[in-house]
């Protein structure tokens, strides 16, 4: 996936080749159990990803004392949820305010939450965004994610170049006061956790 | 190198491992001081990326102590300390013409910065 409007990555067929040429070299030199790999593609499809966070975000939109304690001590806090583990051992939530917009990107790498939001998309890993988030932030997120920050609002950028893993807490959308926990979550995408987007929309 | 199992991946990424330490280690720095990042330039691994090196920054707060990936990825020991969040004016990364109010937050271990001289907290 894409949001360059050019690929930077082989083909799927190419890919899927290149994914089973390793997965064979990897258990045949006996690095790895074959249900070991399995282990790993069900727990990132199935047990950890973006849901995980958006679960975070949406009850720290109802409940301010999980709030307070998410921007003190956002690692406990995550880890009240059940979220924890590789790559969120040390985590940080920077919130969005009217006058805050946060950006999260690794220029060194692809340092990514895991727990909270599962492994990071392609784009993240790829040199054009992780240059350009820190040398024109403002320019990058209306080209490649239509998304203006007003030039009254001060752009924060993290780059998680050591050990901590960054999470972003979007702004709760207007018109979203009767919503339940759950609904909320629904409009917590991953884009508006690396702060690249906004969350979405009430739909009522 | 021995095989991976399934039980240990449950460990590896279900429970993970922190880079954090227990020691208890000074810290050299706190949050409002004036700090200069390191013009090094090491061939092996480091943290500290080429952008940021020479810049002034201003210490956010104080992460706590982690092992020092610079040292630890030469096997030359853990070397925990202080690893603070540093933030950059985009003026001093990229000139006058960048944003007046956007910034840079990023983490600098105490081996990256030093204190400015004359500076005011």
């Amino acid at each position: 996936m894409s949001r360059h409007g050019h690929n930077h990555s082989p083909s799927p067929s190419q890919l899927s080749l290149r994914v089973k040429a390793l997965e064979s070299l990897l258990v045949e030199k006996g690095y790895f159990e074959s249900a070991a790999l399995d282990r790993i593609v069900e727990t990132f499809e199935h047990k950890v990803g973006p849901r995980n966070g958006a679960k975070v975000i949406a009850k720290a939109w109802v409940d301010p004392a999980y709030k307070q304690r998410l921007l003190a001590d956002s690692t406990a806090a995550i880890a009240e949820l059940g979220y924890s583990g590789a790559q969120g051992e040390d985590m940080v939530v920077v919130e969005n305010t009217p006058t805050v917009h946060n950006l999260v990107v690794c220029t060194l790498c692809s340092c990514y939450p895991w727990p909270t939001l599962g492994l990071p998309p392609t784009w993240y890993k790829m040199p054009p965004f992780r240059s350009r988030a820190v040398i024109d932030p403002r320019g990058l997120l209306k080209d490649e994610f239509d998304l203006e920050i007003a030039a009254n609002v001060q752009l924060r950028v993290w780059d998680s170049n050591a050990e901590l893993r960054y999470l972003v807490m979007p702004m709760r959308p207007a018109g979203t006061e009767g919503y339940s926990e759950e609904q909320l979550a629904e409009l917590v995408t991953r884009d508006s956790m690396i702060g690249v987007g906004l969350a979405l929309a009430a739909t009522a | 190198m021995p095989t991976l199992t399934v039980d240990q991946v449950d460990a590896r990424i279900l429970k993970g491992g922190s880079c954090r330490s227990q020691e208890v280690v000074d810290a050299g720095f706190a949050a409002g001081d004036s700090v200069i990042a390191l013009n090094i330039n090491p061939a092996t691994h480091t943290r500290l990326p080429r952008y940021i090196r020479g810049k002034r920054g201003t210490v956010a707060f104080d992460h706590g102590v982690f092992v020092f990936p610079d040292t630890l990825a030469e096997r030359q020991g853990e070397q925990p300390q202080h690893c603070y969040s540093v933030c950059f004016t985009f003026q001093e990364l990229w000139g006058p013409q960048a944003s007046a109010i956007d910034c840079l937050y990023i983490d600098m271990f105490e081996s990256y910065i030093e204190h400015i001289e004359g500076a005011q907290p």
